[in-house]
């Protein structure tokens, strides 16, 4: 007993009165304004479905799975979606393994609320066989390290895996039709999940003797709080959930205040969400790829005077726009790694490669299979690297990140660059330089686009 | 006879090691290790105040929780605390500070072959990272022998699951000191050369085991020179 309350953190009075005189005057301990959240980081895993965010000193990951299973009685052609929330002891010393505790629960509760009550989820597409086969989402939902606001970041980690996964195509088949078939995802390309809206939790926390309102609270202001709200809101101004349990009471023009500040924040919090997802998706899958650039093509055919920009060098462009994503998803996923030489040049070798096949060869280099490191891959043919950089004539291959960041960035100033690398480039941007050096290529193989587009399913089944 | 594996590497190959330490705030220690794509968090908190029930209170204690990235936890989870808490039990200076309990959380982040062997290798760095007493590291490596008779090192998943024998072994770290050669040997040999763990799995005649063994040993040497840089 002396041994627990000897390892359980106590605050202090001092830093406690210093939290409250410093919202006298709209400060935070951190440095921001009572509505300021934190920064947001989102990274996805190699595979579908594994977000991991970061609100400032907050982690969460964030891992979705599915499985056939038979569906609930009362509703036989719904799947069911399951949120799974591990209070790790690693978050705080405080959290101990073994059953959750009771804001484990509270947590996993109002994420589902969120969730599944709105219907943010369609589950009826989930549904295989009526009343015999259905798709179980489940989200495990770990939290790897508590610096306040557990509720926000988790709901962002579930979006996001949410967004980011893909679940098996099915069919029927069988003697009678009756048998469902799972494909693999190297027959049949998996599905997404259908999610009409993004709810998000925003969090509030009253502070001090007067009830300061403050958004995203670390935990040294959860520790002197005198209660707490969460407001689960997405972006049409639609209130999913509101979750106030005890605490002190306010006044209901606060709750109203708060209402509105968290639509505000829940529009902001939605595009980002929806831009790292892009990214991440888009720097992942050349079938995103090659369907955006087959929309372009038919886009280009029919504006051809307008899309007359000043390109240089085309190719140079295209390898560069490929080049800064992978760099940025490489960035964003292995933000951490000690890159290689030999790393490096397998990438810039990979995408030039894929740039040769123009996107139609080259799924298997770009989607993340487990061993699409490796320094010694098969398709690495330095001669053919050399041929292949010498008719483009504008690649240096280099063998530092870094150098290549930048000279990205200094090929960019026309279109806007960014000044750091965030999982947040705006898609937009991208999509428009997409459709330029596209336009460029079919009106310089204008002979082609028909063979190329047929060549496609060709060569993806040999390289598969 | 080199033979071609899965994703190009050579046998005594290893897949591309990174490790960072300090990524989480609250944890007193932590640290990331991956190997290719086998990725594993490990956060240290201690020395935290008393033992468990059964535990000797004249020496600290270790207590090891595992995990897994879905699903419940069950008897494999519980076996690889066991084998992690034998492990860093015997690198650590338990007289440091008796009475006392250090928690070593392992989190599994993907699994593609080799976990246990990672998770052991991201807790050493994450003991390192707390400032925990130890004696010295422990680096371990995975070995398993496909049906050609011959060692390969750090399988991935697929190849571990096809394999109809590996084992982990877990190796103490090479030492560089200014004291001389001799005053750090074990009887004979080198205090390196001590196998700390060994985790088998499958049928294996003896003369591969003592293979396998040579071939950790020799891969010892690569990685604590990584650990070393990486520290």
């Amino acid at each position: 007993m002396e041994q627990r309350l000897a390892n359980t953190w106590q605050m202090t009075v001092n830093e406690k009165k210093f939290i409250e005189t410093a919202l006298l005057s709209d400060l935070r301990v951190d440095g921001r304004r009572p509505f300021d959240y934190r920064r947001l980081i989102i990274k996805f895993g190699r595979e579908d479905g594994l977000s991991e965010v970061q609100l400032g000193h907050t982690h969460v990951m964030g891992f979705v799975t599915s499985q056939l299973v038979q569906p609930y009685r009362d509703r036989p052609n719904e799947g069911t979606l399951a949120i799974f929330t591990e209070f790790s002891p690693m978050a705080d010393p405080s959290f101990e393994a073994g059953r959750p505790g009771e804001s484990a629960v509270e947590l996993g509760r109002i994420i589902d609320r969120g969730l599944r009550e709105s219907r943010a989820i369609d589950t009826e597409s989930l549904c295989v066989v009526a009343g015999k086969f259905v798709w179980a989402i489940r989200i495990d939902l770990h939290i790897l390290d508590n610096g306040g606001n557990l509720v926000d970041a988790a709901n962002i980690a579930a979006l996001a895996a949410l967004s980011t996964f893909r679940r098996p195509e099915c069919s029927l088949g069988g003697k009678d039709a009756q048998e469902v078939i799972v494909h693999p995802p190297e027959t049949r390309e998996p599905l997404p999940l259908i999610i009409h809206h993004l709810p998000i939790a925003v969090t509030f926390a009253f502070l001090g003797k007067d009830n300061i309102v403050v958004v995203d609270p670390t935990h040294y202001e959860e520790a002197v709080m005198g209660g707490r709200m969460t407001a689960t809101v997405n972006m049409n101004g639609d209130v999913c959930a509101i979750q106030k349990a005890g605490g002190v009471g306010v006044m209901h023009s606060v709750i109203m205040q708060c209402l509105r500040i968290a639509s505000v924040k829940a529009a902001d919090m939605t595009t980002k969400i929806k831009n790292a997802v892009s990214t991440s998706l888009y720097a992942y899958s050349p079938q995103v790829e090659s369907y955006k650039t087959e929309r372009s093509q038919r886009m280009i055919k029919r504006h051809t005077s307008t899309a007359a920009v000043d390109v240089s060098e085309p190719s140079h462009k295209e390898i560069n726009v490929l080049l800064r994503h992978h760099l940025e998803r490489s960035t964003i996923r292995s933000g951490e790694l000690i890159a290689s030489s030999s790393n490096a040049m397998e990438i810039e070798t990979q995408l030039s490669e894929q740039d040769e096949k123009q996107r139609d060869g080259g799924a298997r280099t770009f989607i993340g299979g487990p061993s699409n490191w490796d320094p010694l891959s098969k398709g690495v043919d330095s001669d053919a690297l050399k041929v292949s950089l010498a008719s483009r004539g504008a690649v240096r291959a280099n063998t530092k990140l870094e150098e290549s960041k930048i000279e990205n960035l200094d090929v960019f100033e026309q279109s806007h660059p960014l000044a750091d690398v965030n999982p947040v480039p705006p898609l937009h941007e991208v999509a428009a330089i997409d459709l330029q050096t596209k336009g460029e290529r079919t009106l310089k193989d204008a002979v082609k686009p028909k063979h190329k587009r047929k060549k496609k399913p060709s060569s993806k089944t040999d390289a598969s | 006879m080199e033979v071609d594996r899965a994703d190009g590497r050579t046998r005594n190959q290893l897949r591309p090691l990174a490790c960072t330490r300090g990524t989480l705030n609250r944890a007193h220690g932590s640290a990331t290790w991956s190997q290719g794509e086998t990725k594993v968090l490990a956060a240290v908190f201690g020395p935290k105040a008393g033992t468990k029930k059964n535990e000797n209170p004249e020496k600290a204690c270790i207590e090891v929780i595992w995990k897994p990235k879905t699903g419940q936890i069950g008897k494999p989870e519980k076996e690889y605390e066991m084998i992690l808490k034998t492990t860093l039990q015997s690198i650590c200076l338990l007289t440091v500070n008796p009475n006392t309990t250090t928690s070593i959380i392992v989190q599994v982040v993907n699994d593609d072959g080799a976990l246990l062997p990672c998770a052991i290798n991201a807790a050493c760095a994450a003991l390192v990272d707390a400032g925990i007493p130890l004696k010295h590291l422990a680096v371990a490596i995975c070995c398993c022998l496909p049906d050609g008779g011959y060692v390969i090192l750090d399988p991935c998943k697929l190849e571990e699951q096809r394999t109809k024998a590996f084992a982990y072994l877990v190796f103490p770290n090479s030492l560089a000191s200014v004291r001389r050669k001799g005053s750090l040997q074990v009887e004979v040999e080198p205090v390196e050369h001590g196998i700390i763990t060994s985790v088998t799995r499958g049928v294996m005649p003896v003369e591969d085991y003592l293979r396998c063994l040579e071939r950790g040993r020799a891969v010892s040497a690569k990685l604590s020179e990584f650990l070393r840089r990486s520290m």
